[in-house]
Formats: structure tokens, C-alpha cells, sequence
């Protein structure tokens, strides 16, 4: 129980909560006892010994921060003694440490100096030791430098490492004066660090430094700091850019701002130098003669509308199609799916999304009614237990992990299903590596323990499951036959590790499920999610804090691409676009007749392109998206794409799919616009302009509009992304609450109602979102895979993401410091496979499956089981949907990129 | 016995850190640790690099280096060092021909300093691999190097 004390510091009294830390408590209270090895994010090393203070009772000094704050405790922060001695320890510990560069300090440290009249070194009185000591420095790694010269050894790297990221890559090594910070075998580079720079971010004095921009940055003449939202991946973690002359030059965390308090992964921190590269596109394009062209706006836009509206009046309004982006902010996708609805007049738009997740959505939207995360990233560390499945949380997700792998430390169980090792497996208490392909099998024989060992929670399947008991008995009997023995026979897994993971799930006091591509990517994509929700929610894991089904979301904002709209079945908010009424109102809000919104859903990624194989769709519109290295079975995909009668491809660079278009138009990145962002745990974030766009690049909305007027159907026009916000928010009942003045310091996690709610952090707490509330159990068999392997093609093929690049890495690919990890294709190989074949590590391979090949380099790998491979599909060089399928999930129609049977063969 | 037999005998516990190192260095006939084997160490302990290159930093009977067959480590703590122990150490560096922290050509000998060896009682004194040798004198340690030579 939370039990609060009175006491006075310096003669204010405070009311404190019992236990809290006393230096934390003087700060928080406008009592700036000054420190230097503290951190908020910390424990207290009690190190630097600044924090002094005296306690009434207490004989001599002590360090505020290792102090718990205990009733009537009467403290004396400053006076002259205290003071003295503070300025005497500081004189000693900036003795150790050499000042030349001193532009790396941290605010703290530097104001500390200044305060006790040390900045000026004729000012204090002990001699530099640090130059006796023969310091060395370490410069291996390819993002940071560490001189031990200028390292006080208050050790906030070390925790900074361990603490805050998880990952203790640094110690310190030798005894007494001479010891320093080490990471690895004391060489940076062949350490276990991954770049994340949480240690240069909290290191006082600049003894760890980044290498990026180095000798341009100096924090006494940045021009402005801008925080933002990173366009990564889905967390959406906060960040602060530092601006030179018009030049991005850092990127920090911000500190105290959910959902990552300061925390980075090495894209967030390192991965901005795209947003200035030489190669944006600055120009629009025209192909003329096969050859792209210089050409003026006015020029491109004109043809773009002429083109639209040849194709409208010549194939109809069926026949043209737009492809949204997950990587553009909530108020560009929103205006682009207004777009194609009102001004192509179908529901032809879908985006990325069907390539990951929409499996994962499908499932959730049948069973508990919503397809977004029903926690709060935070959860991540404080619940029970997390099951992770066919999720590399580690190197998708980075900073979620670092919220697991804090939990972990406390105590908290993570059970792992993948086929392929993953980081996160060192983390964990069980590890269940199920064969490619057979987790509904697993997933039904977990179901089938808990049922027989009663796990389940009656309560919750009477009260909350629709048709309660009489579903559970279905369920019941469908998963009978999934005995631990049958169950190993399919999957591989031990029985007795299943059932041990089916136990730790079902009674843990919370359990959380992170989902992820492992179970979405494939055929039976829908399915391999339904068994998971049914098994969560026969054991009542969902509906309580702590507790339900995250999907972590891959791009920066796939979620709100969603939310808004940029759907072929959804309206904003997920309203069906078949729903009559909901209609009826946006066409008010649009100020367009109700009667041209069509009620026909529209046609989905892959079957755009199939669409246009077969002649249906003529004309595309592709914002911030290449399907040409993302779609499966890409052969046929250009195939598709060379039909097309006229494409047009919005985008900061060229890619893979720009090669096809017809007009290349240039948009503004991350970095030049406002708006927003949505992450994985549904929290609206806000995105703010940095720097100008490079040449005639312009902002992905206002291009848009640009063509609906040119196409004589002006759309509504605004002043701002804050006003296209407004109308989100009338059209999207779970944003109606938010705009951008809400969330200028917090986000706030959608459902968020009106102006006074204050947003959702955990879902499904009383009710489910579907018609009657309740949530459906869909029982599902396990089915065998159609690919298998053959004589000709033995193995199977998998595929996902590493942490250095990203997605089809058109961005992450332009950053000296990511490519410096990573930057090179390979595919896996079991060591017995490797042998059996007569390979050897290192060599180039060819690829080949029923539908294409490629070439990459072989690596032997005991992170997948023999018979199997894994491939990062990052590189285009080395195109893994080369070899994917296009046959799609009967269901959500997302296709499997992750079985594709195939051969190896030496080149 | 291999790196791995000697993992093997241990639970992979960090606990177990620091006599998982001393078997292994004793193995090596130079007397010291490899990276290839702190790798595996690491590993099989499920914990980083650093942490294991830290222990061994701090402890001055770990070597990265290789060393001689039979290493020295002469006490020059308070007690011993009051009993003449720098005499000793000149005397042996006379002798051997090497500097502190050096080994022999041969790659017979390592001569190091330690702290307290614990055994004050009959200062000053000395290790050599795990046998102790205590009371030293300029005539003893002759004797001793030359008997280990001649071995
Ligand atoms: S950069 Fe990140 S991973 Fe590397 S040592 Fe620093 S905190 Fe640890
Ligand atoms: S975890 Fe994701 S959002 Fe956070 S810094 Fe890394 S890439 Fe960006
Ligand atoms: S801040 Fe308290 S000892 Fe360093
Ligand atoms: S002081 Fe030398 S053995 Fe103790």
C-alpha cells in the first residue's frame, strides 16, 4: 500500500511517498541537490558522492541518492560545509578526466562545472591525473567511440546497458585507478553491442560519444532541437532531432514520454541521415521514350489527371486503384483513401498491411472485435507472463524488448513459439521450436492440456464467450484429438515442454501474447491466430490488465493507416464500408452525395495486382509503398505491373517499383511534415517538421489534392495537418477525442471517445467490441501445409527482418552507421544440412523454388532446425520474394512468406 | 579433458564463473586464457563478453597472455614486503633475467607479483603454479628455480 510521509528538506515540508529516493524527491520539489552518477531511469550507484546531504540523526554525510525517504526525516540539502565538500569532490573527480572536446557534455554535467566555478581548469585545485594514467581509447565500434580518459567512472553506462536496454554488453575492467569501461573482450566492435547508444546518451561527460556527425556537434551552438516521432518501425518512440544549419546531426530520446522514456534502438538513433541523402528525389518524373525525365509540377500533375480521367472514362471507376502507405502520417493516409473513395469512386485502396498483419487483424476482428493491441507497451514489462509467438521481438521491436527483458530480470516467464532461434531465447524460461507451418497443431495440443487439466476459467467462458459453455464444448471437442504425442509427431515439439508452456500460460496470474509475421505470413495465417485467441481466452488471458493479445506493429504507422481508413473494407474507425448509415454521415462531413461513396468493398493489395495481371486495373496510384521487392512471387508481380496502362509512384527515392512507373512524384519525408503517427499500442503520437524538404519535394497531401482539383473533383482544402486531424477525429468515433493540441507532450491510446476521455490503455476490460460484447471462439484444424518438399526442392524456406535494416531498407540502406552492422544478404543453414550438401560457410548460393531464384551468401547457422532456412528479405540484390507464393489466406488474403519450399545449390 | 568436458562439469550458472576459468587455465600449458575459450564461456553461461573479461581483468591470476610453465607469484603485500620481499623479487628478476609481468625465453618461467597469499606467518613467500614456498632467501630461491629447471 502506498503510504505517504512528512518531511522537510532544507525546512520545506514535503509530503513524500514512503520509500521513494530522497535526491529524486528534493529534485522533483525544486531542491536541485546536484548529482552526476544518479539517472532517473537508474538504480543509485552511489558513486560520485555529489549528492551529499545531512539527515537529522544520522552522523556524517551521506549520499542522497542511495537514501529511502522514511517519516519525519529532516534533511539539509545545502549550506556552506555541504557545499564545500561538494566542490572539493568535484574538483577530485574532474581531475581523472581529460577535458579536452568538451562538447559532448550533457547539460548536468556542464552546468555542474559552472556552478562550482570548475569549468575554468586555472580554477581547480588538483593536477589532471588522467594523464599519468595512459589511457586508452576504443574506437572499434562503427557508432561510438569510448576514451577512457574523459570517463569518471560514475558508471551510468554500465547501467545504462543493463538496466535501461537489457542487453550488459559493458563492464569494467583492471582495478582501483587505472579501471575502465570495456565492452566485449575490450574491443567494442566484437562485443555484443548493437549501436542502441542508451550509454552515449547517459554518459555525463563525453567519454562515450557517437561517431555519426562527430565534428559537427556541439551543444552550445545547436539552432533548434525538434522532437518527433521515429520512422521505424512501430513502437514509436520519441525523438529529439538536433538541427545545425538546416542539418539533422543527432537524435536523441526524449526522456519521461511514454512509450520509450528516452530508450532507442540504433535506427532511431543512427538511422536519420536518409532524410539528407544525396539520393532523394527532388524532381518529378516523367517517362518519356522509356527514359525518365525532369518535368515541372504543373506538368506531371496536369498528365497524372488526364491519365486518371482517361482511364475513368474509357475502363470506368472500377479499374483504378491507389496503394496507401504505412509509412506516411495518419492525415496523408487519411486523405488518400478520401481520395480513391470520392474521386476514383471505389474502395480500391489497401496498402502494406495485407502483406503482415492482416491475418492477425482478421482473426481479432471476428473474435474480440478489434485488431489493434489490447495493452499498453509498459505492460510489456509488468505482466506475468509473455508469449511470444513467431515474433523476433528483439530485433523488430527493439524497445518493447527492452520492456520485456526488464520484466524478465524481475521475474516475469517468457515462453517462446518459432521455428528459428531468436535473442529473446536467452531470455526465456521455455523455448518451443514448432517445424515451419504447424502451429495450430501446437497451439490445439496447449488448448487440449488446459482443458484436461481444467486451466480453463468457467466464469469467464459463461459470462464473456459467446454462447459460452456450448462454444467451450465445441472447442473441446475439436482439439481432443491433439494429444501431446500427436502434437510432437506434427510439430516436433516435446510434449512435455508444450504442456509445461500450456501450464505456465494458463495459470500465470496475467499472461500476454505478442503475435507476430511467424503466425500471419502464412496460408493459414487467420486460423494460426484463432487458435491462439481461443486459447487465450479459455483461460480468461484477455479482459483484465496485463493480460490479451499484441500484435507489435511493423512500420511506424501501419496501425493508424488503418484507423483511418486506407482500407478496402473499412471506413475510418473500422466501420465496414458496407455500413449504410456510416455512409450517409461521412458524405455529409465530405459535403459529397451519399450515393457516390461506394458500399462494394474494394480490392486488397495482392488482388490489385492479380487484378491487374488480368486487365482489370489500368491505372495505380502508389503512395510510399514497393510492392516490387515486398509483393510475394515478385516475377508475377511485374508481370502485373508492366500491364498496367499508367502508374504513378509518390515517394522519397527511388525503388524497386518507381523503375515501373510512369510519373515519379516526389514527397516530403518524416522529417519535413506535421502530423501524426499511430504505434502499436494505439497511442496517437505527433510528427513535426525538422528541416525543409530537399528541391520541389512536397508533402504527400498536398499533392494529393493537387490531383483531385486538376482531375476537376476538388477535394476540401486546409491550412494544416491540425485541421485534417479535426476531421479525422468527426469521422473516426475512436479518435473523436484527439487532436493535435492534446497530444503535444503525451499521445493518447485510441478508443479516446470525447475531449475529457483520457484515452484507453488496456482494451476489452468489460466488454468485447463486437455486436453483443461478447467474444467467439473459432475452433480451427490443424491443416497440412500444400508446399511441402520434394526431391527437388528439400527445403523450406523462411524469411523476416534483422535489426539493422528495415523493411525493404529504401531508407534504412542510405545510413553509413546501419550498414556498417548489416548490409549484406544471406540465407541460413543448418550445420547437419551444410554438411549433407557439401557446402561450406561462406559461400555464394543459388536459390531456386517453383517460382523464381536468386543468389546470396550461406551461412551455417544452428538457429534453424535442420531442413529449413532462414533469409532477411531487406536486400534487393537478393530478392527473397523471388522464390514467396501468391496464393493467399482463403481469409484475410495475406500471403505466406514464410514457407516456400526450395533447392540450394552451389554457384 | 577439453574447454567443453570442463563446461560440462558445471551448471551453467554464473556462480561458477571463476573456477570455470582457473580449470581451463590450468589446461593450457601456457597458463592462460584464449579468446576462443572466454567465448565459450560466455556462452555456455548465457552471460556477454565483458562480464567474463572483467573477472578476468580484476583478478591478477588470470592471464590473457600466454605465460610460462610454472608461474611465480610473489607476495609483495605489507607483511612480506616488510621481510625483504623487493630483495627477493630483484634477486629472481637476477636470476631469470626477465622483468616483473615477463616470461623466459624458454617459456619456463613467468614471474609475477601478488597480493596476500595468506601466509604471513612464514614471510616473505611465494607460489609457483599451486605449491607454496614460504621463509625465501637469496640462497633458497636459487635453489628452487634450479630444481624446477633441472625438473
Ligand atoms: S550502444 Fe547500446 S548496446 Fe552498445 S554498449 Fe551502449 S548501451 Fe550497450
Ligand atoms: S524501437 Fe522502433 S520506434 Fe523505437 S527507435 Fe527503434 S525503430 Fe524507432
Ligand atoms: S549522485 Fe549520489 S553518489 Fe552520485
Ligand atoms: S603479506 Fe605476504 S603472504 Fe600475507
Amino acid at each position: 500500500m502506498e503510504e505517504f510521509v512528512k518531511i522537510t528538506i532544507d525546512g520545506k515540508h514535503i509530503n513524500a511517498l514512503k520509500g521513494s529516493n530522497l535526491l529524486q524527491l528534493a529534485k522533483d520539489n525544486g531542491i536541485p541537490i546536484p548529482s552526476l552518477c544518479y539517472h532517473k531511469k537508474l538504480s543509485p550507484t552511489g558513486a560520485c558522492r555529489l549528492c551529499l546531504v545531512k539527515i537529522k540523526g544520522t552522523n556524517g554525510l551521506v549520499a542522497s541518492c542511495t537514501v529511502q525517504v522514511k517519516e519525519e526525516m529532516e534533511v539539509t540539502a545545502f549550506d556552506d560545509e555541504l557545499e564545500e565538500c561538494r566542490k572539493y569532490l568535484l574538483d577530485y573527480l574532474v581531475s581523472e578526466h581529460n577535458e579536452e572536446n568538451d562538447n559532448s557534455y550533457t547539460d548536468e554535467f556542464f552546468e555542474l562545472l559552472k556552478k562550482y566555478n570548475l569549468y575554468d581548469k586555472s580554477k581547480r585545485k588538483y593536477p589532471s591525473v588522467w594523464k599519468l594514467m595512459n589511457y586508452s581509447k576504443d574506437d572499434s565500434s562503427p557508432v561510438l567511440t569510448y576514451d577512457a580518459s574523459k570517463c569518471i567512472k560514475c558508471f551510468r553506462c554500465i547501467k545504462a546497458c543493463d538496466e535501461v536496454q537489457g542487453k550488459n554488453v559493458l563492464s569494467f575492467n583492471d582495478r582501483g585507478m587505472g579501471s575502465y569501461i570495456i565492452a566485449g573482450f575490450d574491443k567494442w566492435k566484437e562485443s555484443e553491442c548493437d549501436g542502441c547508444g542508451e550509454c552515449i546518451q547517459l554518459c555525463p561527460t563525453g567519454a562515450i560519444v557517437e561517431k555519426p556527425h562527430r565534428s559537427e556537434i556541439n551543444i552550445n551552438n545547436l539552432d533548434r532541437k525538434v522532437k518527433t516521432t521515429c520512422p521505424y518501425c512501430g513502437v514509436g518512440c520519441q525523438i529529439e532531432m538536433q538541427v545545425k544549419d538546416e542539418k539533422i546531426l543527432r537524435s536523441n530520446g526524449v526522456e519521461g514520454v511514454s512509450p520509450n522514456d528516452g530508450r532507442l534502438c540504433i535506427k532511431g538513433r543512427f538511422g536519420y541521415d536518409f532524410v539528407q541523402s544525396k539520393e532523394r528525389l527532388t524532381h518529378p518524373l516523367i517517362k518519356k521514350n522509356g527514359k525518365f525525365e525532369k518535368a515541372s509540377w504543373d506538368e506531371a500533375l496536369d498528365l497524372i489527371a488526364s491519365k486518371f480521367n482517361e482511364c475513368i472514362d474509357k475502363y470506368g471507376n472500377e479499374a483504378l486503384a491507389g496503394y496507401s502507405s504505412a509509412k506516411c502520417t495518419n492525415e496523408e493516409n487519411y486523405i488518400f483513401q478520401k481520395f480513391i473513395r470520392t474521386v476514383f469512386g471505389n474502395n480500391n485502396v489497401d496498402y502494406c498491411t495485407r502483406l503482415c498483419h492482416a491475418s492477425t487483424v482478421t482473426a481479432m476482428l471476428r473474435s474480440i472485435g478489434d485488431g489493434a493491441g489490447s495493452n499498453s507497451i509498459e505492460d510489456f514489462e509488468t505482466t506475468d507472463c509473455l508469449l511470444v509467438t513467431g515474433n523476433n521481438i528483439i530485433e523488430t521491436h527493439p524497445i518493447t524488448a527492452t520492456y520485456v527483458k526488464r520484466g524478465v530480470s524481475k521475474g516475469m516467464q517468457v515462453i517462446i513459439i518459432d521455428p528459428k532461434w531468436t535473442p529473446l531465447v536467452n531470455y526465456a524460461s521455455i523455448w518451443l521450436q514448432p517445424r515451419l507451418g504447424t502451429d495450430v497443431a501446437l497451439l490445439n495440443g496447449m488448448i487440449r492440456y488446459i482443458i484436461q487439466n481444467d486451466l480453463m476459467d468457467k466464469k469467464f467462458i459463461e459470462s464473456r464467450i459467446d454462447n459460452g459453455m456450448q462454444a467451450f464444448e465445441y472447442l473441446k471437442k475439436l482439439c481432443q484429438k491433439y494429444t501431446p504425442a500427436y502434437v510432437e509427431q506434427i510439430t516436433g515439439v516435446p510434449g512435455k515442454l508444450m504442456t509445461e508452456a500450456a501450464r505456465i500460460y494458463a495459470t500465470s496470474p496475467t499472461s500476454m501474447i505478442a503475435t507476430g509475421m511467424g503466425m500471419s505470413q502464412q496460408v493459414t495465417g487467420t486460423n494460426n491466430v484463432f487458435s491462439l485467441i481461443n486459447m487465450m481466452l479459455i483461460t480468461a488471458q484477455i479482459g483484465k490488465e496485463r493480460a490479451g493479445i499484441d500484435p507489435p506493429r511493423g512500420q511506424n504507422n501501419v496501425q493508424g493507416a488503418t484507423d483511418v481508413g486506407a482500407s478496402p473494407l473499412n471506413y475510418p474507425g473500422y466501420i465496414p464500408v458496407t455500413n449504410d448509415e456510416n455512409r450517409r454521415k461521412v458524405a455529409e462531413i465530405w459535403n459529397v452525395p451519399y450515393e457516390s461513396l461506394s458500399s462494394k468493398p474494394g480490392l486488397t493489395t495482392v488482388e490489385i495486382a492479380h487484378a491487374a495481371y488480368n486487365g482489370k486495373i489500368k491505372a495505380l496510384y502508389i503512395m510510399g509503398e514497393n510492392p516490387m521487392l515486398t509483393d510475394p512471387n515478385l516475377n508475377h508481380a511485374k508481370e502485373s505491373f508492366n500491364k498496367l496502362d499508367f502508374l504513378v509512384v509518390q515517394d522519397i527515392f527511388h525503388t524497386e517499383t518507381t523503375a515501373f512507373a510512369d510519373v515519379i512524384l516526389p514527397a516530403a519525408s518524416f522529417a519535413e511534415k506535421n502530423g501524426t503517427f499511430v504505434n502499436s499500442d494505439r497511442r496517437v503520437l505527433r510528427v513535426r517538421k525538422v528541416v525543409d524538404s530537399p528541391g520541389e519535394a512536397r508533402n504527400d497531401w498536398k499533392i494529393i489534392l493537387d490531383i483531385a482539383q486538376r482531375m476537376g473533383k476538388p477535394m476540401k482544402t486546409y491550412n494544416n495537418e491540425s485541421e485534417i486531424f479535426d476531421e479525422i477525429a468527426a469521422v473516426t468515433p475512436i479518435m473523436a477525442g484527439i487532436n493535435h493540441e492534446r497530444i503535444e507532450e503525451h499521445g493518447i491510446q485510441w478508443p479516446c471517445y470525447d475531449k475529457n476521455h483520457p484515452g484507453t490503455s488496456t482494451l476489452f476490460l468489460e466488454k468485447f467490441n463486437t455486436p453483443n460484447g461478447k467474444a467467439k471462439l473459432n475452433p480451427v484444424d490443424y491443416v497440412a501445409q500444400q508446399e511441402k518438399v520434394s526431391d527437388e526442392y528439400p527445403f523450406l524456406l523462411n524469411s523476416g527482418r534483422i535489426l539493422y535494416q528495415y523493411h525493404s531498407s529504401t531508407m534504412s540502406r542510405k545510413n553509413d552507421a546501419l550498414n556498417a552492422f548489416a548490409n549484406k544478404s544471406y540465407v541460413l543453414m543448418h550445420p547437419n544440412d551444410v554438411i549433407k550438401h557439401n557446402f561450406i560457410d561462406g559461400i555464394e548460393v543459388k536459390l531456386t523454388s517453383a517460382r523464381g531464384n536468386l543468389t546470396t551468401t550461406l551461412r551455417i547457422s544452428e538457429e534453424v532446425l535442420e531442413g529449413e532456412l532462414f533469409m532477411p528479405w531487406h536486400f534487393s540484390e537478393s530478392p527473397v520474394n523471388n522464390l514467396t507464393r501468391d496464393e493467399l489466406d482463403p481469409h484475410s488474403k495475406i500471403a505466406p512468406f514464410k514457407l516456400s519450399a526450395c533447392k540450394v545449390e552451389k554457384v | 579433458m577439453n574447454t567443453e568436458e570442463i563446461l560440462l562439469k558445471y551448471k551453467p550458472d554464473k556462480e561458477n564463473l571463476i573456477q570455470i576459468l582457473h580449470e581451463i587455465q590450468d589446461l593450457h600449458p601456457q597458463q592462460y586464457l584464449t579468446e576462443t575459450d572466454l567465448l565459450k564461456v560466455a556462452k555456455y553461461l548465457n552471460i556477454t563478453r565483458s562480464f567474463v573479461y572483467g573477472v578476468v581483468g580484476y583478478y591478477s591470476m588470470f592471464s590473457t597472455t600466454p605465460r610460462g610453465k610454472y608461474i611465480i607469484r610473489l607476495c609483495e603485500s605489507p607483511v612480506c614486503n616488510m621481510f625483504n620481499s623487493k630483495m627477493i623479487a630483484e634477486k629472481l628478476k637476477e636470476i631469470l633475467k626477465i622483468d616483473i609481468n615477463q616470461t623466459t625465453a624458454d617459456g619456463l618461467f613467468t614471474l609475477e607479483l601478488s597480493e596476500c597469499l595468506g601466509l604471513c606467518g612464514n614471510k616473505p613467500s611465494m607460489m609457483i603454479n599451486r605449491e607454496t614456498y614460504t621463509e625465501l632467501d637469496e640462497n633458497n630461491i636459487e635453489l628452487i628455480i634450479k630444481n624446477l629447471r633441472n625438473n
